[in-house]
């Protein structure tokens, strides 16, 4: 196949299939089309893309984030635990907590020059022993009345669609922007495309790499008080099981590992894809554990189909 | 065939390549006798690491045959160069480090010593020991590589290489790339020693940039320049200024540098070193540089240039010595900080450090200083555009669109892409590190007109380039390097430029 069209068909190949598996699992099973069980799946998925948003910042500049799924679950541990005395306030002491080990993390990768595949493992780790000691290790209810006063934002509904969506919306929205018009959005592209040219140019790599770790602990944190609100419970374990997922979300989209080719927007398609695939196998009557192991392939596939092999030859 | 009716152990007939862009090898013969130790020589883009690659089968030729003991083979892969007889040093050594010597030299042809599914590291090492000993190296094989000196490894390297001997039929030809580069003079002695005493056993195709150590080794020599062999003669018949003549030699064309576009530079002083010194690179460089002015620094392979163009990029900072940019004292400890004092470094690795291939025209253009198509602190993506698109057309960028991804053009339109981000930054001093590598002659003309015109616009230029010819062409004052240090000073005003020979003379 000639590289240009190969090229096109790799770019267009995320959006085609999530049309395919709409329709696979739409004919498959009937009820799966109806608006009500659409708007869930959409909710369902805007949690798993938060996470994977801020993900993506750190792959498009090549480095990749492990840490996300303790993050969001200690936040959601944080958040639960400050509720009662600080109102609104554990919100932003939530994202606060994920912001600061985003920067250690950060800052392990960049100080340190430790590889950022094990300094967000590292961190990772931090993240979900601090989780089990704040919380006793246990899971913490949050209680009906918190509820109705504090978490109206993630569990209401607004002009008849789930908040959650609405969140989803506005973190697409953002990051977007920080990606076309901000000199941080610029920069993640050129380090992630060609880094001793981007340094040669007086780009402040280190810079740029901090603050994509930090986005991404920090989204990773959003997307844990959004999912504690909707199971109303703050717990160390809360999104495990995401971090799979939110990877293959920002890969099956169309964002290369290596680096320098991706976006948000493409990350919001992984996330509905593999969202469809989830949800779809179980329309379809597929064993939760089949499932996982479905999901495994997929990521495989789509990081054979996206990676550019004349970019790297060699793969470690 | 060769002279004396013996067959060649080694023959190129007519060989040719091609890449985008460049006519890298053009119709090369050559021919190695058995137990003859050839030379070949040639500036840097002339064609030796092509033909380097093509005879160790990494490279296929696009015409013309290579012959081996008189029949003509086909290398499609290392491999097959070295079931064939054609074995290299190579000059970035390819042993690993953290394997035994032993397993280096029988690394991939460990199936005579299994014993069972396991391998008898004892009859290993043993196999070893009795390579080493052709080349006369007294050293346990069961050591660790990584131990081992750089000169002890290349002994391993070549030693290595001599186990083809068993394992093929006819000749065998070593190449031994730049094999002294890092070598004292007493390893380099006991290196040329053991060439000489393996004759009996192989012929050599020596390349090195030192033409003294191409004189001692070689029985005949091989100059290439521009992609072809000039010049073929016996090492008796000749010295290093005749090698080194033929190997730059084209009279020099006043029109093909746009001497005419030369004007003198203007007084005042934009960057200033004294003492400069990177230790272990240069020591004691002085300059001055003006505005509107082309410096050139002349300089052999270890002189000290290339790591002194680098210094004044940001990219190596010096470590004595001061160095001022604009009368104010500065570091540059980083790229970004040459960057905001107005230097723009256009980088020998092009594809490397100069352009970011996977991004497109625009944004590379606009990297060096993003800032200035901000309105707000966000990126405006109209004035960006518009600016890219003033300087494709400026400097005549020959691309589809500016939203092309700069890896699809052609070298020189890249190199254009650099400097078009440099002058956009408003850099007032551009160092050009080698700006014409592997560009054709049309693509190199074009960055000389770049250069008259921007440095008649007052850019000061450093410029360290591939062929000697260029850097007098090109500049106004040349300082030449040799051994760390700056040996002597010229000027090279239209019309009263140094020859050749005056520079070559203190640089070798």
């Amino acid at each position: 196949m000639n590289p240009a069209v190969a090229a096109r068909l790799r770019d267009v190949a995320p959006i085609l299939t999530l049309i395919l598996l709409v329709l696979v699992v739409g004919i498959g099973s009937r009820g799966f089309l109806s608006p009500e069980t659409l708007l869930v799946l959409a909710a369902d998925t805007s949690t798993l893309f938060i996470m994977a948003a801020g993900i993506t910042f750190v792959i498009l500049l090549g480095g990749i984030d492990l840490s996300v799924q303790a993050v969001a679950s200690m936040s959601s541990v944080v958040m639960a635990l400050l509720l009662p005395s600080l109102g609104y306030g554990a919100f932003p002491a939530a994202l606060a907590a994920g912001a600061l080990l985003g920067l250690a993390n950060g800052l392990a990768f960049t100080r340190l020059r430790v590889p950022s595949f094990i300094s967000s493992l590292a961190v990772g780790g931090i993240a979900t022993a601090l989780a089990l000691a704040f919380s006793g290790t246990r899971s913490i209810p949050i209680g009906e009345e918190l509820r109705h006063a504090y978490l109206w934002w993630i569990t209401g509904r607004m002009l008849g669609i789930p908040a959650e969506i609405w969140l989803g919306l506005i973190v697409l929205a953002i990051c977007l922007f920080v990606e076309r018009y901000t000199l941080f959005g610029r920069w993640s592209l050129a380090v992630g495309a060609g880094e001793p040219a981007a340094v040669a140019s007086g780009v402040p790599v280190a810079l740029v790499k901090l603050l994509a770790c930090v986005v991404s602990a920090t989204l990773a944190a959003f997307a844990g008080m959004v999912l504690g609100g909707r199971l109303v419970a703050g717990s160390p374990t809360l999104a495990n099981e995401f971090l799979l997922p939110a990877v293959a979300a920002v890969v099956v989209g169309g964002t290369a590992l290596t680096g320098g080719v991706g976006s948000v927007w493409r990350t919001l398609i992984g996330a509905l894809i593999v969202s469809v695939v989830r949800v779809g196998m179980t329309f379809l009557g597929v064993d939760v554990f089949v499932q996982q192991i479905v999901l495994g392939i997929v990521l495989i596939l789509a990081v054979w189909i996206t990676i550019d092999r004349a970019k790297i030859p060699i793969v470690k | 065939m060769s002279a004396g009716g013996r067959t060649a152990a080694l023959e190129l007939v007519g060989v040719d390549k091609r890449f985008p862009g460049v006519h890298a090898l053009k119709n090369v013969s050559l021919e190695v006798r058995p137990g003859e130790v050839v030379g070949l020589i040639g500036e840097n883009g002339a064609g030796k690491s092509t033909l380097m690659k093509i005879l160790s089968g990494v490279y296929q030729p696009d015409g013309g045959e290579i012959r081996h003991d008189g029949r003509k083979v086909v290398l499609r892969s290392p491999i097959d160069a070295a079931a064939t007889g054609i074995g290299m040093v190579h000059q970035e050594q390819s042993l690993l480090t953290n394997l035994t010597v032993a397993e280096n030299i029988w690394l991939g042809k460990e199936k005579p010593f299994l014993k069972g599914r396991l391998i008898d590291h004892k009859a290993m090492a043993a196999a070893a020991r009795r390579q080493l000993e052709k080349v006369q190296i007294d050293i346990d094989p069961t050591v660790v590589t990584e131990k081992l000196s750089f000169a002890q490894r290349q002994m391993v390297e070549l030693a290595k290489v001599l186990t083809l001997e068993e394992e093929i039929e006819g000749h065998l030809v070593i190449m031994l790339d730049e094999p002294t580069s890092v070598l004292e003079q007493a390893e380099i002695d006991i290196l040329f020693a053991r060439v000489r005493a393996l004759r009996d056993r192989a012929s050599f195709v020596f390349v090195s940039h030192r033409l003294d150590e191409i004189l001692d080794l070689s029985d005949r020599v091989y100059v290439m320049k521009d992609g072809a062999v000039v010049a073929e003669m016996p090492s008796a018949d000749a010295d290093t200024e005749k090698l080194h003549s033929l190997m730059v030699g084209r009279s020099r064309n006043a029109e093909y540098y746009k001497e005419n576009r030369q004007k003198p530079y203007r007084p005042e002083v934009v960057m200033a070193a004294s003492g400069l010194t990177l230790a272990g690179a240069y020591e004691g460089v002085d300059f001055e540089l003006h505005a509107g002015e082309v410096l050139g620094i002349a300089g052999v392979i270890g002189s000290g240039r290339e790591e002194l163009a680098r210094t004044l990029g940001g990219l190596a900072p010096a470590t004595g010595g001061t160095l001022t940019v604009f009368g104010r004292p500065a570091r540059l400890a980083t790229p970004g900080e040459a960057v905001s004092l107005g230097i723009g470094y256009v980088p020998r690795e092009r594809r490397v450090e100069g352009i970011v291939g996977f991004l497109p025209v625009v944004a590379n253009i606009t990297l060096g200083n993003l800032r200035a198509v901000t309105r707000g602190g966000l990126i405006d993506h109209a004035k960006e555009r518009t600016t890219a698109e003033t300087w494709v057309k400026r400097l005549a960028i020959k691309t589809p669109t500016i939203r092309t991804l700069v890896m699809n053009l052609s070298g020189g339109n890249q190199q254009k892409v650099v400097l078009a981000k440099w002058i956009n930054a408003g850099a007032k001093i551009i160092v050009l590190d080698h700006p014409t590598r592997g560009l054709d002659v049309g693509a190199k003309e074009e960055v000389y007109e770049l250069v008259r015109s921007i440095t008649a616009e007052g850019v000061a230029v450093i410029l360290t380039s591939d062929t000697l010819e260029e850097t007098i062409g090109l500049s106004h004052r040349i300082i030449v390097m040799k051994d760390k240090r700056v040996t002597e000073r010229f000027e090279a005003m239209p019309g009263g430029k140094p020859d050749q020979l005056d520079l070559i003379r203190h640089m070798v």
